[in-house]
Parts: C-alpha cells; structure tokens; sequence
C-alpha cells in the first residue's frame, strides 16, 4: 500500500492511495494520513487504485475524516472499484462520507 | 499426517458447511499463529485455493474480506492479540460452493449471534459513527454463507461462497 499527495486548487489535498488498503495496508498508511489529517482542511481521497478494502482500512479513513471534520474541513472520497464501493455502502461509510466518480463533482463539494 | 476436522453439530440455521468433504490434503489446509501480521499468508493462500478452482478475481474479493474480517476478529477479540495460539484454516469445494473453514481455540464467541452485533445501522453522522465498528456487519453482508460450531476447545466458524462454475 503506498499514499502519496497531490495539491490542488482550493487549498485541496488530493490523497491518492494504491493497493490494499486491508490490515496490512491500513497500518502502513495510517501514520501519513493522521499527519494529513492534522493539517489538510480539505482532502479527496483518491480511491482509485485501491483494489481491497476491508473494515481496517475503513478505520484508516473514518478517524481522519472525523479529525479534519472537527477541524471544520470536509472529506470526499473519489473513484472506487465497484467491490471498494460496495464495503462503503455495507458499512454505511458511504452515508457520511461523499463518494464521487469524477474529479469535479468531489472537488466542487469540497469547496 | 495432516488429520481433517472431525464432524461436529452445526449451531447456525444459516449454512451447513460439509464436514466430512474437507480433504485431507496440505494444500487445503493452514495453520497460523495469533498474529495479525500471519493474515498476509491468509491472502496469499486463498489466491491458490481460488487458482485451482477457477475463481475469478471479482469473486475472491468477498472471500478475502470475509476471511480478514473473521481473522482479525479472533485474533483481536478472541486471543487479544496475544501470540502463540493456533488458528486452523481449511477450504473445500462442494455443489458450486467454496467453503473456508476457521477453527481457534478462543473463548466462545458466535459471530451469527445477534448479541454479536457490531454498531447500530441507522442514522450517523461523521462525528458518531464508531471506525471500528463494521467487521462482523461486512462479514455477514459478503459472505455467502456462514456457519458456527462450537467446539470442545474453541470455535469454528464456515463461510461459503456460491460459485457457479465450480465443479
């Protein structure tokens, strides 16, 4: 599982993940995303390369988007595979946490 | 030599997993020890129970969610994280269903139990919602099915996955 950052427009940091995002996966990211939790306002978490995700790594999204929510930020996820969309809608994360297939629609919400 | 699972009283009206079917054969079956960092050995060992009976990538993806999630339940709740413990993987094929098996010597605990619930669905906000609080839902919701027994000395829960193409 790798994370890397991309800023955008609108003092917007896009977080783009890659791999599995399972329990391995979710310890290996969780560190960086508290950080980007701590000082990003608004982050789109680009999903697109995420080919597993399990309930850990849903933790690994959940608590910094609760970190940038109290912070007054917003959090929109972006892109994923049809098996990632539906563990977001099992779990009800996708109810509290916008998800979007284009890039525009997951800024404009942000912003 | 490896031994197959005894038969044992199922306790779920929700699915029979078929016993007497799991094959006596190394490639069937995985011991790990109580460690979250052994479930990487868990994916890698689907994928070749998956390759040798044709599952397609979409359909492994339950299989490895189901698997983590039960996993990691029993090694975060039933051993506490605590290492050294055995926990027995078996897969078998049966009737256009691939069933995986786990067996552990935790205390008793039944994830088909409605007192195992994991946190209420309803309404939530960002601020409420609990992050840990979705294995046993995503369990339930991807597996196809699922069945408990309760052991002499631990657990075994069986997950089925209905694969149409499997011979």
């Amino acid at each position: 599982m790798t994370i890397s950052t991309e800023s955008m427009d609108g003092d917007i940091t896009r977080v783009l993940l890659d791999g599995r995002l399972d329990i391995q996966g979710a310890a290996a990211i969780d560190m960086r995303m508290n950080v980007l939790a701590g000082s990003g306002k608004f982050l789109l978490i680009d999903l697109r390369n995420v080919t597993f995700l399990g309930s850990m790594g849903l933790r690994s999204i959940v608590i910094p988007a609760q970190a940038v929510r109290r912070r007054g930020g917003k959090v929109a996820l972006f892109g994923p595979v049809p098996m990632v969309e539906a563990v977001l809608n099992a779990s009800n994360i996708a109810e509290i946490i916008p998800v979007f297939h284009d890039v525009d629609s997951a800024v404009a919400a942000l912003c | 030599m490896l031994t197959a699972p005894p038969a044992r009283q199922s306790c779920s009206p929700q699915g029979h997993a078929p016993r007497e079917m799991f094959m006596d054969n190394s490639q069937d079956r995985l011991e790990l020890d109580s460690r979250l960092t052994e479930l990487s050995r868990v994916q890698l060992w689907i994928d070749a129970v998956a390759d040798r009976h044709g599952v397609s990538a979409d359909a492994r993806f339950p299989m490895q969610l189901c698997m983590e999630e039960a996993l990691a339940n029993v090694v975060l709740h039933g051993y506490h994280e605590e290492p050294g413990h055995s926990i027995v993987l078996w897969s078998t094929a049966a009737e256009g269903t691939l069933f995986f098996a786990i067996d552990d010597q935790a205390p008793p605990f039944d994830p088909l139990d409605p007192g195992a619930q994991n946190a209420p669905v309803g309404p939530a906000s960002l601020d409420s919602i609990q992050p840990g609080g979705n294995g046993l839902r995503l369990l339930r919701r991807f597996a196809g099915s699922l069945a408990y027994e309760r052991l002499s000395n631990g657990n075994r829960l069986t997950i089925g996955f209905s694969i149409p193409t499997l011979k």
